[in-house]
């Protein structure tokens, strides 16, 4: 490299005259009465409306400020989980065939769901048109499993094992019927795209612990049924800064796209290269002032770091037979769930802050109890392996793991009833999730549902609540995690969510 | 629209309500001091200020019957006060007409009546004065009661305090007191005691026993501050979390009942930090593993904060900080693994912060227990990862010290069984991991 590249730029070419003289009408405008409102903001408002958070307001540029005073107060509290990783189980795994056990459906084979249970509420149009409503117990056997004597399905043997560290919460509910809404709902607390998800809004509010790899990383598994779709926004950052979104690692020769150097590349100069991009870019930034172009230079040297750790993070040769046996068959296979979960327990290691996993497969409409089976073999080995995993090694003491689909299913059977087949309609209204490690009292159940499963008759967990759990137990009140977008302040729960407290150790 | 300017001008009434006072005494001031020969110009002066007191108390007087329309305060010493008030813009009046032609000469020179009436004047600012603070502060704002008044004895312990006495009503006086009073019943509401908290005001009963979601009082509190239903209103300083979680305590497990001991009722032990720190005592939990909530349960002996600096001194030497708490500041210390050589250059800095370190982790760093010397002084320390390292069952000499450790990662290092046996002696731990050493 030659001299003039160790002097600062200098950009005094024609080229660059609109830049240098950016000082135009519109950042004029803007800058000024930013400045001007942020004062007469700050009186206003005075440290009341955000509780203690704000204790001052600089004029230059309120915005920003006010973020960064509210980062600044976190974490409200001291946290019981420093990181998270997040099974979902997507498509809405049925209650009946894993967790919630209702032994009084047994002798009710093919009768008419009673009215007096399902109170005209609304059903998906995939079976709202059906002449009857015939109950369906689970064809599959429960016991009761570990200290706890916990009901679990024959389906979950492994998970049986690992259940006295489970908070099995059976009174979840949502809002929405259809999958699109309601995954949407679980990943960013709104049933319309547009938010952030759960991740990055953890992202945002609590930043890095390993500066090599992105904060919030998201894996979904090959080997399970597309029968819902996933998509990136389901990871993304919404109106958040854009290096908090979700980074999805995939299986294969480029675990991050793009993340390789180009053909006949040796990569030796990168840093350099991007040292000067982010000069560049810093220096066009400072009249604009647009926070993705921070982002974008954020994301570059990021991108920078993780062509070293993302190689050595993906590498399970090291990992003993002993892991793979643990994790079961499907563990050498990498994408695959079972893979998937040895990864995430790696990445955890790394305290990698926010790990979701996505196995997809779970939208029995019909053929559950072979869909079942394929699924539960899939998933249930790697699940419990995965605790287990973590308990020996002492991650468990501030790893929190959380199990769970968008919705559950409905007790009567959609389409043709036969005795040994049958399907399950989307039931919004009670299921069952578990949680597990940093924060959560283990091996209890949580909330109770009806003899149909169709209700919840104890301790309902609506959505919100989970969200501000998860959010309690990283250290945040999710009620002062803000960020303004569009005139006015958002929050994960927005403006519902109570902290369900008598599951918290 | 119209309604809306009355009450504009009504809430002009304590703003100009001063000038008729300072403008009067002034008068009165002026026309004795006139008497003496230094001064004697002022008598000149006397009529001017005699009528922009007399106008100044016209307008005043005005505004505060538009004020006096909005009813809530106490009929009696409201109506003492327009009456004085009046009196008093009719007797400034009267005085300024003596001053001119041609009233002037109805005085005929007797000057010793004049001064008389002044003092009268004197006497009724005073009084109208009186009256009107009586109105808005109270009367017992401005009184010498507590001379001769019974000193409340603070409570010894949570247990001894009354719940209603000592914790509620102390905050209901200091936070709604000010308008819901007697003598000025916003809201026709009043919190001087339970009877009036029960009886409510406009909106009904203010406490149900055991409901607090159906209480008004809570409900009101509670709500967003934009809603302008919230209490106390127009920006009075609002009642702290920890205090609307005591009312809500009290209204669901003391049933919003008078006269009780803390000490008889159920489940205190959960809300004891608090209540002892409202009452001003000491905190006392009999047994913290029945305090739900993590944000009770924050070890007292860590210190508030660090040097400045000294967490970016950390970050310098290669540790990763968390920050788990800010006050008192509790901290999550990480060498990456593989960075063990850096330890040394560090340790000063983690010395100087070892009594708020809470969490550490120094796995996987070819570590032995002589490369842990700072140990001993994490007193606070509460989980510790030294895994993959070389430790050997010295290591127990360093952790001797720790009573506040509950969680210990020696997987895949040297210690032996005798090692965690002697860790048993460790009040605290809870759990210790010892994968691929004594349990393969």
């Amino acid at each position: 490299m030659s001299d003039h590249h160790h002097e600062s730029f200098k950009l005094n070419t024609p080229e660059f005259r609109l830049l240098n003289n950016s000082l135009d009408r519109r950042n004029f405008l803007t800058k000024t009465s930013l400045g001007i409102g942020a004062l007469a903001l700050g009186t206003l408002m005075g440290n009341r409306v955000l509780g203690n958070v704000v204790s001052s307001i600089a004029s230059e540029n309120p915005q920003a400020t006010l973020e960064e005073e509210i980062l600044r107060a976190l974490p409200h509290f001291a946290p019981k989980a420093k990181r998270v990783v997040y099974l979902f189980m997507s498509g809405g795994p049925s209650q009946f065939e894993t967790f919630d056990y209702k032994p009084k459906l047994a002798g009710m084979f093919g009768q008419s769901l009673p009215d007096s249970v399902r109170q005209g509420q609304r059903l998906t149009a995939m079976s709202a048109n059906q002449s009857i409503f015939p109950v369906v117990p689970s064809i599959y056997k429960f016991s009761q499993q570990g200290k706890s004597q916990t009901w679990i399905s024959e389906m979950l043997p492994h998970t049986a094992q690992v259940v006295d560290d489970l908070c099995i919460i059976k009174s979840i509910h949502s809002e929405a019927i259809n999958h699109d809404p309601a995954i949407t709902f679980f990943q960013t607390g709104n049933q319309l795209p547009g938010r952030p998800s759960i991740g990055s809004w953890v992202s945002y509010g609590l930043g890095s612990d390993n500066k090599n790899l992105p904060t919030f990383i998201v894996l979904v598994s090959k080997n399970a049924s597309k029968d819902q779709p996933l998509y990136a926004r389901l990871w993304g950052n919404g109106f958040l800064p854009s290096e908090h979104q979700g980074v999805q690692f995939r299986s294969g020769k480029d675990p991050v796209l793009f993340l390789d150097n180009p053909q006949g590349y040796d990569g030796a100069d990168r840093k350099e290269m991007l040292d000067y991009l982010s000069k560049l870019n810093t220096m066009q930034n400072e009249p604009y002032g647009d926070p993705e172009v921070q982002a974008r230079i954020t994301q570059y040297e990021m991108a920078f770091r993780m062509q070293t750790s993302v190689p050595e993070v993906m590498n399970t040769s090291d990992e003993p037979d002993e892991v793979f046996e643990l994790y079961g068959p499907d563990s050498r296979d990498s994408g695959t769930y079972a893979a998937n979960c040895i990864l995430a327990r790696k990445l955890l290691e790394k305290d990698v802050k926010f790990v979701q996993l996505y196995h997809q497969g779970w939208d029995h409409h019909g053929g559950l109890p072979a869909g079942m089976a394929k699924q539960c073999k899939d998933t249930d080995q790697p699940t419990a392996a995965l605790i287990k995993d973590l308990k020996r090694r002492g991650l468990l003491e501030d790893t929190l793991v959380i199990w769970g689909g968008e919705f559950g299913r409905t007790v009567y059977s959609q389409g043709k009833l036969e005795a040994k087949d049958y399907g399950r309609d989307h039931h919004p209204r009670c299921f069952t999730m578990w949680m597990a490690g940093a924060g959560v009292k283990p091996g209890i159940s949580y909330g109770e549902t009806d003899d149909f499963s169709y209700n919840v008759i104890k301790d309902p967990v609506h959505v919100h609540d989970f969200h501000a759990t998860v959010m309690h137990l990283m250290g945040v009140d999710h009620e002062r995690l803000t960020y303004k977008f569009q005139g006015r302040r958002y929050r994960l729960t927005d403006v519902a969510g109570n902290v369900v407290r008598d599951i918290l150790t | 629209m119209v309604l809306d300017l009355t009450t504009f001008l009504g809430h002009l009434h304590p703003l100009v309500v001063h000038l008729p006072i300072g403008i009067l005494l002034l008068a009165v001031v002026f026309e004795f001091l006139s008497y003496l020969k230094k001064f004697e110009e002022l008598k000149y002066a006397l009529s001017f200020t005699l009528l922009m007191g007399f106008l100044a108390a016209a307008v005043a007087s005005g505004c505060g019957y538009l004020l006096s329309l909005d009813g809530n305060y106490d009929p009696l010493t409201l109506n003492n006060h327009k009456l004085a008030g009046i009196l008093l813009a009719i007797v400034s009046g009267v005085l300024y007409l003596l001053t001119i032609n041609p009233f002037k000469r109805l005085l005929a020179g007797n000057r010793p009546l004049f001064s008389g009436l002044s003092l009268g004047l004197f006497l009724l600012v005073n009084y109208t004065g009186h009256l009107g603070g009586t109105l808005t502060h109270g009367a017992d704002y401005l009184s010498l009661n507590w001379i001769g008044a019974e000193v409340l004895q603070k409570p010894a312990t949570v247990g001894d305090a009354l719940l209603f006495e000592d914790l509620i009503q102390p905050m209901l006086d200091k936070r709604c007191a000010q308008c819901h009073r007697e003598g000025k019943m916003k809201g026709n509401f009043s919190v001087h005691n339970l009877a009036d908290l029960i009886k409510g005001g406009k909106s009904g009963s203010a406490v149900v026993g055991g409901e607090p979601e159906k209480s008004e009082l809570y409900s009101r509190i509670t709500l967003d501050p934009s809603n302008e239903k919230h209490m106390p209103a127009d920006g009075k300083t609002p009642l702290t979390a920890d205090e609307i979680r005591i009312i809500k305590w009290w209204i669901e497990k003391g049933m919003a009942k008078k006269g009780e001991k803390i000490s008889k009722l159920k489940d205190v032990e959960p809300i004891k930090p608090l209540l002892a720190k409202a009452l001003g005592l000491g905190v006392e939990i009999s047994n913290p593993s029945d305090v739900p909530n993590s944000e009770y349960r924050i070890n007292p002996d860590i210190p508030e904060g660090v040097t400045v600096g000294l967490i970016d001194s950390l970050r310098n030497h290669g540790l990763s900080v968390r920050i788990m708490l800010h006050k008192p500041l509790m901290l999550d210390l990480t060498l990456p693994s593989g960075s063990g050589n850096k330890l040394n250059e560090a340790k000063p800095f983690i010395r100087q912060a070892a009594k708020n370190v809470v969490l550490l982790n120094l796995s996987q760093n070819g570590l032995t227990e002589n490369d842990l010397d700072f140990l001993p002084m994490m007193i606070n320390l509460e989980k510790l990862r030294i895994e993959k390292n070389p430790i050997t069952d010295a290591i127990v000499h360093q952790l001797e010290g720790l009573t506040h450790l509950e969680a210990l990662n020696l997987n895949e290092t040297k210690i032996t069984k005798s090692c965690l046996d002697r860790l048993k002696q460790l009040p605290n731990l809870k759990r210790v991991y010892s994968w691929h050493t004594v349990d393969k």
